[in-house]
Order: structure tokens, then sequence, then C-alpha cells
């Protein structure tokens, strides 16, 4: 590839084509444009009119230049530019790229992937065997074709721990076996590490080493602490550099559930220093409710503080069993508990009833005996739902016969009556001292200060179940802390006082201790290894290379000395750490971290991460010439005067565009125009079978009927609408028309539903077999079969042939038949209920509510009805007078079945009923 | 396609240009009736002649409301005429008219049928007897004649340029002649004199377009007349207007000499502009003759 001015070009000598455009231009120039021909009427003053000169109007020069610049890309774009072309890195042999892969690098990372892919995109072009190898995880270099690397460089993450001494020394055995020798690339991600000078020797060793890295300093966050009321945090950096300031967001769950920023503050790093401290005063609730700090902008698993139990503070709940002794402040039975709880814990003060709803942490009952049976069934419900009931005992309880023949439910095991005491002036032999803990036991591994004694204590019944239930005792054996679980809580019972009175063990540490280890008081200060001692502490959230919490899965438990000062590694992963009561986070940086920025030697080059990628340029020149060449037949045209045709061409393809978009807009358009045609005015409108003639027939006959409905009743409907069932909205119209043909189609599915959904809304249909001159009512006639195929997924309610008090027979007209062109007697409608009953002296019965959802009939109504423009009969109806009778007659029932379906059972009201008896002349 | 189904065919196709050509000449004579209405104030009397009541046809303007109201009967007041005058017009049917150079301009020859025809409607209401030059319509007066000149002027003449019609004009009568005056001015000269001759006064109107004036062309070109006879190249047609413009004006110079010398009154109207100034322009030269 040839370089010419920062551009690379693959085939050069194409260029060489550009000297021949100023004889184009030449070339061009001389030729005229076509004439055009003009109509023109006034010629007759023209003839004979010579041009001054011979030579014609020449091409304009931005004409020329277009075209010239048209040409001159196409030959640039077909030379096959490049720009910034990647320079050959001399090397030959294999190469091995070598990647800390720390949680430093996670925020770079992209850019630090974009290097491994270009790095191996090169190896791969030079035709090199790349291996891969991250320090943080090393496996033994296997150097195979670069493009099997780049398939596997997605898969490549940063690990959120810094390459160990097993890493190390895994990856120093790993690179002594390698046979030949190769160059290193080193991908560092900028601190420094224990180690790193053996592996940087051992790859120095075998070829020539290039050190790529990021100019920027790492940034870290130290654990979050909690001091004088306050959150702590700190914010380092590798290296010293300029002032700048950094924000820190504190995230957690809202009142909601949802993970938001609840806090952010800037922390300011000045000019020279590498740490930053940060004070967040925050309300109790709120930090409590913290899960982590970070550093915005930041995304590495170093600069996320997770939080623990040590932020929140638990709330516990005191009550003694004799508290009103004023002035005896140093003798209150709940003294030693308050001091130990205060840094650690919030109170909750009053009733026992009125502080359970509040859901405390803990309860401590001290020298309670007797419970009021509410208080005890709340406790006992409280316990269940997983509280912690911490009691001591005393003489009260002692003296009571609370626990004795039969276990309590708020008492880890029976109780001896009275207790013993041991060790007093009027007792035989000496105060007992505390044994060792035993395995198992919460509080195992604990130091027993040799001062404890316990002089007086409540004794436990031997149980079956009591060796359970003792999590401490005393020297000869006698239980001192029993706790049994309870639903999802515990009672732990302490067989002493609270008080110094019975033992000196709340005068000790191990007192504080034991009530730490119970999660009574968590600690405001972090847990250290020794009190975490023999301790058991699973996974619950681990942390990747770049910050984000995931499953921990399988992963083993941890112990709980090495879960806080172990080195992080494969089987330590940085995460939220809990057992049942507690929650611990082991961050990546510990409290006392100091990063300390890499400090490679001189004989190293280090390179920074920046990489400039290819950028192929003769597609766009291409494309510039296409577009260029478009312009030119543009203003071509409009010199020649014909750009008028192309604007007709234009707006052709334009208009076609634009319909297609707008098709779906007229689609609402004409939802729209048919919903206002079919509810400005009030329309009956008639089923479209597609037989022509019918349809005419239906929509005359609909014309008719609201001409007779306009000039005898208040009813003025607009002109009939015909209805194609699949495609109109059927909601507008009070009721339907629906002429039965044998050869219509049945609607769709969709067409039913609606249909269904009409009728169940209040609509009518009106069917009409128009065959009772032939027919009787049934399944005899084709459109009686047709009527029941159509009709069957209806929802149709039972029928019955017009009962003689139905509302029909007199909702405008008092009527008894239904005659149409037909005068067929079968006209069937929704039957009336079961229960309906004449009552009497009433002439009617009372009916069903609403409107029969169908009329059936046969009698052809639409064409008794219909008429023409001018309001003359259609077709004929009978003979002679009789015939005018009956299509009277069939007007009526057209009114009466639209006075029914708007007014509904309306004229079924007995309301109206002696003014039907005076009509009906009864 | 049997004859009469095809003769019914072209005869409604005739017939459909009329009714918007008359309907437009109406309409534009209407704005002319209202300029005049005003004018009755002075010497009322002497002109006065009867009132008759009106039938249909006339237009509602026409009525003297002053005599009408004080009867229910609608009275139209007719003014008395010493001679009925005849006035003979020749509209240019010629290819070299039909001819419009933008979308936006009427096409020459429309614009003249109107300005004809709209000056045949006010002087049939005038009283006047209207015809065509030559032996196809003698002059006549009443509104069929304003149809029957309709159907003269709907058809096209196949000729490039049409010479001026000066035939059996009739002596002492007044004409009107509309053309762009752009073919042979020999014939123009002779129609001309012939009607000076006879003591036929008139007036001559030239219709142009407005690209005719202005000659807005550049570039290689290859001007055509609009039946194709004609045509003229060159190369560079910027070069030509200069050229071309004093030729138009020496034409009209030529023109306007004609006219001194008979006694005719000239006008040059633009397809551009209004044609109601036109109409006004022609309404006062020829009232100015008949009154």
């Amino acid at each position: 590839m040839t370089v010419l001015g920062g551009i690379g070009f693959a085939s050069p000598w194409l260029l060489v084509a550009l000297l021949a455009l100023p004889v184009l231009w030449l070339i061009l120039r001389a030729v005229p444009p076509a004439p055009i021909r003009r109509l023109f009427p006034a010629v007759t003053l023209l003839l004979g009119l010579r041009d001054e000169e011979s030579v014609s109007d020449r091409t304009p020069w931005w004409l020329l230049l277009i075209r010239m610049l048209a040409v001159a890309a196409v030959i640039v774009g077909l030379a096959g530019p490049v720009l910034n072309p990647q320079r050959n890195v001399d090397g030959k042999g294999p190469l091995l790229i070598l990647l800390d892969a720390g949680w430093a690098g996670a925020s770079g990372w992209t850019q630090r992937m974009d290097l491994l892919d270009a790095q191996l995109t090169e190896a791969g072009r030079a035709g090199r065997p790349v291996a891969v190898m991250r320090l943080t995880a090393p496996e033994p270099p296997v150097f195979q074709s670069a493009d099997i690397w780049r398939s596997r460089v997605p898969g490549i993450v940063p690990q959120p721990w810094q390459p160990g001494p097993d890493q190390i020394a895994a990856a120093l055995g790993d690179i002594a076996e390698v046979a030949t020798g190769f160059d290193t690339h080193w991908l560092s991600d900028g601190l420094e590490y224990e180690g790193r000078d053996r592996v940087l020797s051992a790859v120095s060793d075998r070829g020539t080493l290039t050190v790529f890295m990021s100019s920027a300093a790492v940034l870290g966050l130290r654990p979050a602490s909690y001091v004088d009321g306050a959150v702590q945090l700190t914010v380092l950096r590798a290296a010293a550099g300029e002032e700048r300031t950094q924000a820190v967001v504190a995230l957690g769950p809202d009142p909601s559930g949802t993970v938001r920023v609840l806090e952010r503050a800037e922390a300011r790093l000045e000019a020279g220093e590498t740490e930053a401290q940060l004070s967040l005063s925050l309300p109790t609730e709120l930090r409590a409710r913290i899960s982590r700090f970070e550093l915005e902008g930041q995304r590495s698993a170093g600069a996320v503080a997770l939080t623990d139990d040590g932020l929140s503070r638990r709330e516990v709940a005191l009550f003694a069993g004799r508290q009103d002794r004023e002035g005896l402040e140093l003798l209150s039975p709940l003294h030693y508990l308050t001091q130990v709880l205060v840094p650690s814990a919030d109170f909750v003060d009053g009733a026992l009833l009125d502080v359970l709803p509040a859901n405390p942490d803990v309860v401590v009952l001290s020298d309670v005996a007797t419970l009021a049976p509410a208080e005890r069934d709340a406790l006992t419900e409280w316990v269940e739902n997983g509280g912690l009931l911490l009691r001591f005992s005393g003489p009260r309880m002692a003296a009571s016969d609370i626990g004795r023949d039969e276990a309590d439910p708020l008492l880890p095991v029976r109780l001896r009556s009275g207790g013993r005491t041991v060790g007093g002036a009027m007792s035989w032999g000496e105060a007992k001292t505390l044994a060792p803990f035993a395995e198992g036991s919460p509080f195992f591994g604990l130091d027993i200060p040799a001062e404890v004694t316990v002089s007086t204590q409540v004794v436990a019944q031997p149980d079956p179940d009591l060796a359970d239930r003792v999590i401490a005792a005393l020297s000869d054996g006698t239980p001192l802390v029993t706790r049994k679980p309870l639903g999802l809580g515990q009672v732990v019972l302490f067989h002493v006082t609270a008080d110094a009175e019975w033992s000196s063990l709340p005068l000790s540490g191990l007192f504080v201790e034991m009530l730490d280890r119970l999660a009574v008081s968590s600690g405001a200060k972090r847990p250290d290894a020794a009190a975490l001692e023999g301790t058991i502490w699973n996974p619950l959230r681990v942390m990747d290379g770049f910050g984000e919490l995931e499953d921990a899965g399988n992963q083993a438990g941890v112990e709980g000395g090495a879960l806080v000062s172990a080195v992080l590694g494969p089987d330590l992963r940085p995460g939220i750490y809990g057992n049942e009561k507690r929650r611990i986070a082991r961050n990546v940086l510990a409290p006392d971290t100091v990063l300390a920025p890499v400090a490679w030697p001189a004989s190293v080059s280090v390179v920074g991460l920046e990489v400039e990628r290819e950028q192929p340029l003769g597609g766009w020149l291409l494309s510039l010439a296409l577009l260029l060449l478009a312009a030119d037949i543009v203003a071509s045209l409009a010199l020649s005067g014909r750009l008028g045709q192309l604007r007709g061409a234009l707006s052709a393809v334009l208009a076609v565009f634009l319909l297609s978009q707008d098709a779906s807009a007229q689609a609402t358009s004409e939802a729209e125009r048919f919903a206002l045609e079919a509810t400005h005015e009030l329309a009956l409108a008639h089923v479209l079978t597609g037989n022509r003639s019918v349809d005419d027939v239906a929509r005359a006959g609909l014309l008719g009927l609201s001409q007779t409905l306009l000039y005898r009743t208040s009813v003025e409907p607009a002109g009939p609408i015909g209805i194609d069932l699949e495609r109109d909205e059927l909601a507008f119209f009070p009721m339907l028309y629906w002429p039965v043909t044998p050869d219509q189609p049945a609607p769709s599915e969709e067409a039913y539903a609606r249909l269904n959904t009409y009728l169940r809304l209040g609509g009518m249909i009106l069917f009409d077999t128009r065959d009772a001159d032939v027919a009787r009512f049934g399944a005899g006639s084709p459109n009686g079969r047709k009527l029941q195929q159509l009709a069957a997924p209806l929802d149709i309610p039972p029928l019955e042939p017009v009962p003689r008090d139905h509302v029909l027979t007199r909702a405008f007209y008092l009527l008894q038949d239904f005659p149409g062109r037909h005068a067929g007697p079968d006209v069937w409608v929704e039957a009336a209920p079961m229960d309906a009953e004449q009552i009497e002296g009433m002439p009617f019965r009372n009916l069903n509510d609403g409107v029969t959802p169908v009329v059936i009939g046969g009698n052809d109504w639409a064409a008794a009805w219909a008429v023409d423009g001018q309001g003359r009969s259609l077709l004929p109806v009978g003979r002679g007078l009789a015939g005018e009778r009956q299509r009277e007659l069939a007007h009526r029932f057209g009114v009466n079945l639209v006075m029914h379906v708007l007014t509904g059972n309306y004229k079924s009201d007995q309301v109206h009923v002696p003014a039907l008896l005076d009509r009906l002349g009864q | 396609m049997s004859a009469p189904r095809v003769l019914r065919q072209r005869a409604e196709a005739q017939a459909e240009t009329l009714p918007p050509l008359l309907a437009r000449a109406e309409h534009l004579a209407g704005t002319v009736l209202l300029g005049d209405h005003g004018r009755r104030r002075a010497g009322l009397g002497d002109d006065f002649w009867q009132y008759r009541p009106a039938q249909a046809g006339d237009s509602r303007r026409m009525i003297d409301h002053r005599r009408s109201a004080r009867g229910d009967v609608q009275y139209v007041r007719e003014r008395e005429w010493e001679i009925a005058q005849s006035v003979m017009l020749w509209v240019d049917q010629g290819a070299s008219m039909r001819f419009a150079s933008d979308k936006g301009y009427e096409i020459k020859a429309d614009r003249a049928r109107l300005i004809g025809l709209s000056v045949a409607i006010l002087l049939v209401r005038a009283g006047e007897r209207v015809g065509l030059t030559g032996t196809t319509l003698p002059p006549r007066r009443g509104n069929g004649q304003i149809h029957r000149l309709a159907e003269a002027w709907s058809r096209d003449a196949a000729a490039d340029y049409a010479p001026p019609e000066h035939r059996a004009m009739i002596p002492h009568s007044r004409a009107l002649f509309i053309s762009d005056f752009l073919g042979d001015m020999q014939e123009v000269e002779l129609a001309l004199t012939k009607a000076a001759d006879r003591g036929v006064k008139g007036v001559v109107l030239q219709v142009l377009d407005p690209s005719e004036e202005s000659f807005p062309y550049r570039g290689r070109t290859i001007f055509e007349s609009v039946g194709g006879s004609i045509r003229h190249e060159t190369l560079k047609a910027g070069e030509l207007r200069n050229r071309y413009l004093e030729r138009l004006a020496e034409r009209r110079d030529m023109l306007a000499a004609l006219c001194r010398a008979t006694g005719w009154q000239m006008g040059l109207h633009h397809t551009g502009e209004s044609a109601q100034v036109a109409l006004l322009w022609l309404w006062r030269a020829l009232d100015g003759g008949t009154r």
C-alpha cells in the first residue's frame, strides 16, 4: 500500500488518469449543448437575422466543474484510498499478548479490546501465530492463528482482582513451558502488583516486549465506614496528577424497590494528592437503604464499595420486669445492654403491643416472667415472622412457674423452679466459669476471659432436646445460654440476669461479642478476622470485573477469617457474603489499600492505547461521484429548459410515495367519514347480500320506511345505509335489516364477533327470508336453510312466535299480524321468560326487558315498503284495496318495529294500560 | 360508428366550448355595464324612447326600478337610436394565435375570442347589429347572433398566419380587428385601406403573449411557428433580443401609421394582463364612434 499525504492507496497507479482531466475539460468545453426547440409565433420577425458570432454558447464553467469533480472522484475512488492506513510493525514469529485483565483495566476495557483486535488483525495479516494470556486467569499459552483468537475477543473479560501470587506463579510456569522464542505485547492495567517484575523478566528473555498502557490514572474507592454519624468515603487514584473532581454516587432501592441514585457527592482530588476524603451525612433511613457506592463514570470493580450491615442500624426494643426504681441507673437491668447497643442500634420505646407493629429487629425481655395472653400471642407471631427474642432471666423468672411443667413457646427450654446459687456467701462451691464454646455454637471461636464467673442462674430441665439448644454452658455443663428456633425467628435465653447481680458476664467484653454474634448488635465497625474466626460465610452476590453484581451460583462458602484478610482470587471473589443473620461485604479495595502506579524499566517501550482505525474512502468517493452526476443531470436539464418534464416525473414518483404512505391515513378517514354519515342522523341499515336486486329492494324498502316514519312519527331518519359486515362498524345503527338469499357468503369470524357484540349491546337484526308466499317458517326453503347457517354462530336467545301481548303489537300502532309483501303468519321474536305470568285483570303480561335481539320472518317487508325516488311504491302488494291495506299494515309493522327498537319495552309499561284498554274497547 | 353519432359527438364537443366562453364573455360584459350605469344622470331625456315590460332574457340590472315600483310589472327602459349601427368583427383564427408561453397565461386566440364576444354582447345589448367581416355571418341583432358568433369562433383555421377578412364590408359601418398582426403586413394594409375606401372606421387590437414582447430566450435555439411552416435556428438566442425588439417596434409603428392614415384606432393587449382592461378600452373606443 502506498501512502500519500496520510492516505494510503491500494492501486496508486490509477491516479495517473487524473492527468487526463484537463484534456477532458477542453473537449467538453468545445462541444456545444444541444439546441432547444421552441414554438414562437413571432418567428416571422426573426427571419433573416444572422448570428454575429458563429460560436454557440458554451457549457457553463460550473457545469464543467461538476463533471470534472465527478470524474476525479471516480478515479480517486477506484484507486482504493484508505484513511489511517496501518503501517506494518516489524516482527516475525510467535506473538504473546499478555493482558493484566484485572479490575483496574475494566474502565477502559472496550479500548483495550479494540487494541487487542487491532493487534490480532495485524498479526493475522503478517501470518504470525498468536497466544493471548490473562495474568488474572492464566492458561497455558497456545499459539494459533490470529483469526481464532479474534473470534474469542468478546469472551475476554476482566476479573475483579489483581494478579495474585498464585496466578503469577501459574503464569510463570506456563511461560517457561513455551519452547520457542516469542515477542510480547503486554496490555497493562497501569497498577503495580506483586510479581510483575518476575513476569517482566520472564517475557523479556524470550523476545522483544512492548507495553501498551492507558495514560489515564486508575481510580478506586475504599469501603465506606461509618464514623461520627457520617459515612466516610475515600477516593484513591494511582498517580498523583492535576486537580480533578470525581463524583461518587450512592445507589440503593427506593421505597418501591427500584435501584436508583440515592445520593451524589463530588470528591475533590487535589493536585499532587492521591486520596480524597468524602463525608456523607445521611438520614438513618436513607443510609440503611444504600447498597453500594460507586465512582460515577468508572466501570470497574475497584470503583465500587459494597455496603453490608455495617451501615444499617438495628432496631431494638428493651423491656425489663422492674424499671421504676428511680435513681438506681447503674442497677437498672438494662444498663449494660444499653451500653452495648448504643453505638450500633436504635432503641424503640413504648409498650410491647405498640412496639411490635413497628417490627423491631430484636426484642429484649429482661427478667420478664409472665406476659399477658395478647402480648404473648403478638410476640409469638412476631418471632415466627423472623424476630429475635432475647430473654434474660432474673429473680422473677426464677420465682415464676413459667415453663415449669410444659414447654413455653417463648422459652427455649423448660426451667426448674427456683434456680440455683453457686459460689455465694451461703453456698458451698465456687462461682462457675464458662466452658469453651462448642463447635456449632454461634459463639465458637470467641475467647473466654477468665474473670467471667456465674454465681446464680436458672436451670434448665434435662429434656431430650436440651443438648441441641445449648449454645453456651458453664464449666460444669449446665446450660448458660440456650436457643431454639421458632418459625422464622428464634428465642434465646440467657440463664443469668442482664445486670451484674448474678454473673460478671455483662461486665466483660465477651458479652459484647456474644451479642454481636447473635446479631443483636451488628458492628458499626468492620468485624476483624479474629471476630469471624471459625464462621463460614456463603457468597450471596459476587462482583465481576466491571463492578456488576451477579448471582453467586454454587460457589463454596468462605471461612470468616479469610473473608476479611485473604487475597482476592478465583476462590474469594468480591461481593456480598452472608449467613442467616448477617451480611458482610468483601470489597476489592481494603480500608488500607493504596493504589501504586506501575513503573516500567526504561528499556521497555510503552505505547498508548489509542487505535486509529483504518477507514476505506473508496465507497464514499464513488457515492460522491454518483451524487455529482445526478446534480449534473438536473443542472443540464435546467439549462436546456427541460426541467419541467423532469418535474412531472419527479412529482409522479413523489405521488407514488405519498400515496403509499397515505393509504392507512385514508383508511382511517374512510372509517371516520362512514361514522359521521351514520351518526349525524339516525339511519336505518340493511346488510348487503351481494345480490344486486335484493340489495336495491332492501334499500328502497328502508327508504320507504324512513319516509313513513318521517311523516307519521317523531323519528326522522336519514337515508338508509348499506352495511358491509366485514368492514363497517355496526354500533351506530339501532337495527339491521338482513334479507336472506341462498347464495350470500357467510360472514367471517371477526364479522360474527362484531355481530354478537352488536346483539349483546342492544342491537336488533330483522331477518327476512322473503319466501312466506311459498314456504312456512322453518328449514323447508333454501332461504330458511341459509338463515339457519347464517344465524348458527350468532348469540341468539330462545325464540317463539310473536305472542299476542308482545310489545311489538302495540309499540305505535295496535297490530295483530305483521304482513309484508306476503302475509305469512310466522314472525319469531325472543321467547318470553318462563315465569311471565298474566296478572289478573291485565290484558298482557309483563314480558322481558329490553329489545328482542332478532325478529325473524319471511314476509318480504322491504318489498312492501319499497318506494322509488318520487315516493311511489315500487312493487305491487296483493290486489286492489286489500293489497293497499296490506301495504299499510306492512308500514305500520315497520313503524312498530322501529319504535320498539328505539323505545324498548316502554309501551309494555303498565302505566299505559288504561289508555290501551280504552283503545282496545274493553 | 354511424355518421349521425359521430356528428352528434362532435357537435357536443363543440358545444362544450361554447357555454364557458359565453359565460365568461357575459361576465366580462357585465362589468362594463356596471360602469355605464351611472352615466344616465346627464341628458337622460334626450335618449329616452320607451318603457317596455321586461322579457325573459333581460338581465335584472336592465330593469328600471323607478318605473317598475309604480306597478306590479317590471319595466325596462329603452333608449332611442337614430340609426342602428352595424359592427363587423374579425378575430384572427390562425395557428399563430394558439400560443401561450407559460401555463399561467391564456392562449392568445382564447383571449381574442373572449374580448370579441364580450364586445359583441355589449353591442347587441346596446341595440347594434353585429356580424363577421366576410360573407359567413352578416350583421344582425339579437341574442341569437351571439351564439352564432361563438360558434363561428370555435373553429380554428389551419394556416399559420391568417390574413384579415376584408370582403363584404358594409359601407360606413364600423369594424373591429383582433389579431397578433405577426403575419404579412401587406394583407393588413390591403384590408385597412379597403375599409377606409368604403368609409368603414374601426379599431385594431393587437394581442401579444408577454414572451413575444420580452424575448426571454438564451442559448442555441430553433424557433418554430405554431403550424410548423417557418423555422429559424440561432446559436445564441440572447444576442438576437435587441434586434428582435427593434423589429417588433418597427411593425407596431407601421401598424400605427396605417391606422392614422385610415382613421382607425389601435390598441395593444397582452395576455398577461386582465381582459377587462382591453374590453373597457375597446368599449370606449367603439362607443365614442357610435354615439
